[in-house]
């Protein structure tokens, strides 16, 4: 799970202790909520710590790079 | 025969007043110097102790050896000794200084990045332990591990800002180092992303 970590562009990467996942095609926020979590229910948790660039849980882009808390 | 008695003698004599008028001569350059390397010493000691706590006691018991020699009357031995010693104590200062820098700046740097560690561990504890289901590489035991894991890192980070207060650098860095261990260890046993410097 840790190999589809991406680094956050322009951030400080050295002790960057966030871990990061790019949206690829057919991703959703509650299969990305299951491969982090265990628990698709939970993807408002991914949801509300990506707010900066999701406007709403069913529309996320293929390259978006979400923080997953 | 008792003319040769007295003249050799008076030679002895004059040499015996010699020797104590020479050694005499250099007492109290011995006391001075005594007085400078101790003075230094006490700047070391000030100084150095809680950084290079083994050089500060050698310089101790140098000084020790010296003021040994001093009461013994080698004033000779005091004087190289006393002004060698006052020496290397400054060379522990430097060398102190050096070290204090050296652990400021690794200080500083663990303890704005640590914390940020703990507060990702206990963020992604926290949504795990609400999970109906934990993630295929994660069993109840290894989240157990973590949580446990977790909950000792934020008890050392405590004991290291402690220390910190307390003045205690190194103990301060060596308790964080142990943090940043037990942080590892988590984050390791939660599959999450271990940040490079923390490696």
């Amino acid at each position: 799970m840790t190999g589809d970590n991406v680094k956050p562009a322009g951030g400080k990467e050295s002790w960057d202790a966030k871990q990061y996942h790019e949206v690829k095609k057919g991703d959703t926020l509650w299969k990305i909520a299951e491969k982090y979590y265990g628990d698709g229910s939970l993807y408002n948790k991914i949801f509300e710590t990506n707010r900066d660039i999701l406007k709403n849980p069913d529309a996320i882009q293929v390259g978006q790079k979400l923080h997953i808390p | 025969m008792k003319r040769n008695f007295i003249s050799i003698a008076a030679i002895l004599l004059f040499t015996a007043v010699m020797i104590v008028a020479c050694g005499s001569r250099d007492k109290g350059p011995a006391e001075l110097a005594i007085k400078t390397a101790e003075e230094a010493v006490n700047i070391a000691k000030t100084e150095a102790e809680n950084i290079l706590p083994d050089q500060v006691a050698a310089l101790e018991s140098a000084l020790a050896s010296a003021k040994d020699k001093l009461a013994k009357g080698e004033f000779k031995a005091v004087l190289t000794e006393a002004q060698g010693l006052a020496g290397k104590a400054k060379e522990v200062v430097a060398a102190a200084k050096a070290k204090k820098d050296e652990l400021t700046q690794k200080w500083t740097e663990l303890s704005e990045e640590l914390p940020k560690m703990v507060e990702a561990i206990e963020s992604r504890v926290d949504i795990l332990s609400q999970a109906k289901k934990l993630p295929a590489a994660l069993t109840a035991e290894k989240l157990a591990e973590a949580k446990s894991g977790l909950a000792a890192a934020k008890e050392d980070w405590t004991k290291a800002q402690e220390s910190f207060k307390a003045g205690s650098l190194a103990d301060a860095i060596s308790v964080a180092t142990s943090v940043k261990e037990k942080a590892v260890k988590a984050m390791e046993t939660l599959d999450m992303p271990v940040p490079e410097a923390a490696k």
